[in-house]
């Protein structure tokens, strides 16, 4: 099923669209189609209308999340929709009385240490499944097999892992298992990359006396580091989403991670909904501001690599 | 090279082999693999009916949530790909619900769905003024229809993402090819278009159908598989089994067979999916 993936995935060619900035002189086969008379005028009516509806779709929940964030309980239980005049009591008790700033940089840590880590692992891997046919198509199959089924009762094997290694509730033990869990998406998105670099890169290094390690390490990893930001922006971004494992392997303040935090602001016997919006709020910054600044690699990571 | 391959294959297989052997033995949290007790873990699972309750709901859930969630995602992917002024901003705007940690997906629809003071109550008040307040996740239905909305808003974009792509990287010659011939609008997307990216939507279904099955952390956050068991789904009820009730053995057989349904659910779709690609 997962050989199914990946075969479909790789019938659509690669493309980098999401990187250009669009215009209606940039997508050719619209604007030759466009003589088509006023019908296609009716159409691209109906297509702004649909992206205006989709935006809203999207963002008015996140408004009114912000809109919470800035009422106090009186107001949110009158049930008003724009605070006025906005209270920002709740943001500041967000930053100051729960912990989270630390637990934004816990989920830094464990989001960039772990993506550093998956690469390690994924990239030798998906090089010698693309390069050397190792394990044929069913092996990335058979990688990808675990992503298809819930992750809970790995937990305990993991849990286990992490006791031995003395790294039980620590932030180091939740990087490893995130380094871990990720490395198969991580070969999936890799593999794709890996297969469009020119052979023949590899073989003028070989010939030039490089073994098998030091073509990976000096020519092929250079070559890739596009691809290798964008998978480990994807994968960043997963681990910093991550909550069950989170939840389960952390228990104090130096390892708790934002998703961990906000829910026990929820478990609370009185939920503050203003704080925990303010904190939610905190906490998806850094996810955000990664994808405005890093939108094209992001894109390019989940466009060009699997699907090619 | 060989060894990292190996590593690896260990490394993901120990789960594997992990949840296989606690649903055949007696395994509790601290002590897995107590003693081999053969398919009674099964069968007990099986005789109860909450298990499967949760398995068929998790179906009913994860195609809904898949049917919906790619009409979306193919009508706006679309209607991006013809926009002329949508560019990089409202891309980017799109696939901002995608990149949301699923905990504060369920909190912020937790607070649109509050009962006093909430966003759809708020909206329902002004509409049918006087009216009583409306509490949609203590409504056993649309709890079910809350939680399934959420996971839409969340992961649609990702099917944007892809259709989108698939709509970018059509060979072009084709479609002036078609054009020239006659073909337009509707008709050229049907038998142009469509054709072209109907390869990239089945594998997006997949993908999606998948995502669905393994919800787990907005049912927590939103209802806690509640009221009743209105939300209990599979990756739920095994995280029950697992962590409140400390019984692996259980979640382990829950999770194989959970396997055995995602399987039974996908197989037509891959075998549409993989006719698709050899056409």
């Amino acid at each position: 099923m997962t050989d199914a993936f990946s075969r479909h995935l790789a019938a659509t060619p690669p493309n980098t669209a999401f990187e250009r900035t669009s215009g209606s002189t940039t997508v050719p086969p619209r604007s030759k189609a466009g003589s088509g008379g006023r019908g296609r005028g009716g159409r691209s009516v109906a297509a702004e209308v649909w992206v205006v509806l989709s935006l809203l779709a999207a963002l008015v929940p996140l408004g009114y999340l912000v809109s919470v964030s800035l009422m106090s309980q009186g107001q949110i239980s009158a049930g008003s929709l724009v605070p006025l005049p906005p209270d920002w009591g709740n943001w500041s008790a967000a930053l100051t009385e729960t912990g989270l700033p630390r637990a934004v940089l816990n989920s830094i840590v464990a989001a960039l240490g772990g993506a550093l880590l998956t690469l390690a692992f994924a990239l030798p891997a998906a090089w010698a499944m693309a390069r050397h046919r190792t394990g044929g198509r069913s092996l990335a199959g058979l990688v990808l097999s675990p992503w298809l089924l819930p992750p809970i009762v790995a937990i305990v094997p993991l849990f286990s892992l992490l006791r031995v290694l003395g790294l039980n509730n620590t932030l180091v033990g939740l990087t490893l298992v995130y380094a871990l869990t990720n490395t198969a998406v991580a070969i999936w998105l890799l593999e794709g990359f890996v297969r469009r670099l020119p052979v023949e890169v590899d073989e003028a290094a070989q010939l030039d006396g490089a073994g098998e390690w030091r073509v990976l390490v000096s020519v092929v990893t250079p070559l890739l580091t596009p691809a290798l930001i964008a998978v480990g922006v994807i994968v960043a971004v997963l681990n910093y989403n991550e909550f069950l494992f989170a939840t389960f392997l952390t228990q104090g303040p130096d390892a708790q991670t934002v998703p961990v935090i906000l829910s026990l602001m929820l478990g609370e016997r009185v939920q503050d909904f203003g704080t925990i919006a303010a904190a939610s709020l905190v906490g998806v910054v850094p996810v955000y501001a990664a994808a405005v600044f890093l939108q094209h690699r992001l894109v390019g990571g989940l466009t060009a690599g699997s699907l090619t | 090279m060989a060894p990292a391959v190996l590593s690896l294959v260990v490394l993901g297989g120990y789960p594997l082999v992990f949840i296989a052997l606690a649903a055949f033995t007696e395994s509790s949290l601290g002590r897995p693999f107590q003693e081999f007790v053969g398919a009674a873990t099964f069968e007990s699972v099986l005789a109860d009916g909450d298990a499967t309750a949760s398995l068929l709901r998790g179906v009913v859930y994860a195609l809904l949530v898949a049917v919906v969630s790619v009409a979306l995602g193919v009508a706006t992917a679309v209607a991006l790909w013809r926009s002329v002024r949508a560019g990089a901003v409202v891309r980017t705007l799109l696939l901002l619900p995608m990149i949301t940690p699923p905990v504060v997906v369920g909190v912020l629809w937790k607070l649109v769905f509050t009962p006093s003071g909430g966003l759809v109550d708020t909206v329902l008040g002004a509409v049918i003024p006087g009216g009583a307040t409306f509490s949609v996740l203590s409504h056993p239905v649309f709890a079910f229809l809350g939680v399934a909305l959420a996971d839409v808003w969340e992961w649609t974009p990702l099917i944007v993402l892809l259709v989108f792509a698939a709509l970018i990287g059509q060979d072009a010659a084709i479609t002036e090819a078609a054009s020239l011939d006659g073909a337009h609008g509707f008709r050229l997307f049907r038998s142009i278009t469509l054709p072209a990216i109907a390869g990239t939507v089945a594998a997006a279904f997949l993908i999606r159908l998948v995502l669905a099955f393994k919800v787990f952390d907005l049912v927590y956050v939103m209802t806690s598989g509640g009221p009743g068991q209105a939300t209990t789904l599979p990756a739920y009820v095994i995280w029950q089994a697992a962590l409140q009730q400390f019984d692996v053995g259980r979640a382990a057989a829950v999770t194989l067979l959970l396997a055995v349904v995602v399987t039974l659910v996908t197989l037509p779709v891959v075998a549409v999916t993989r006719r698709l690609h050899n056409d």
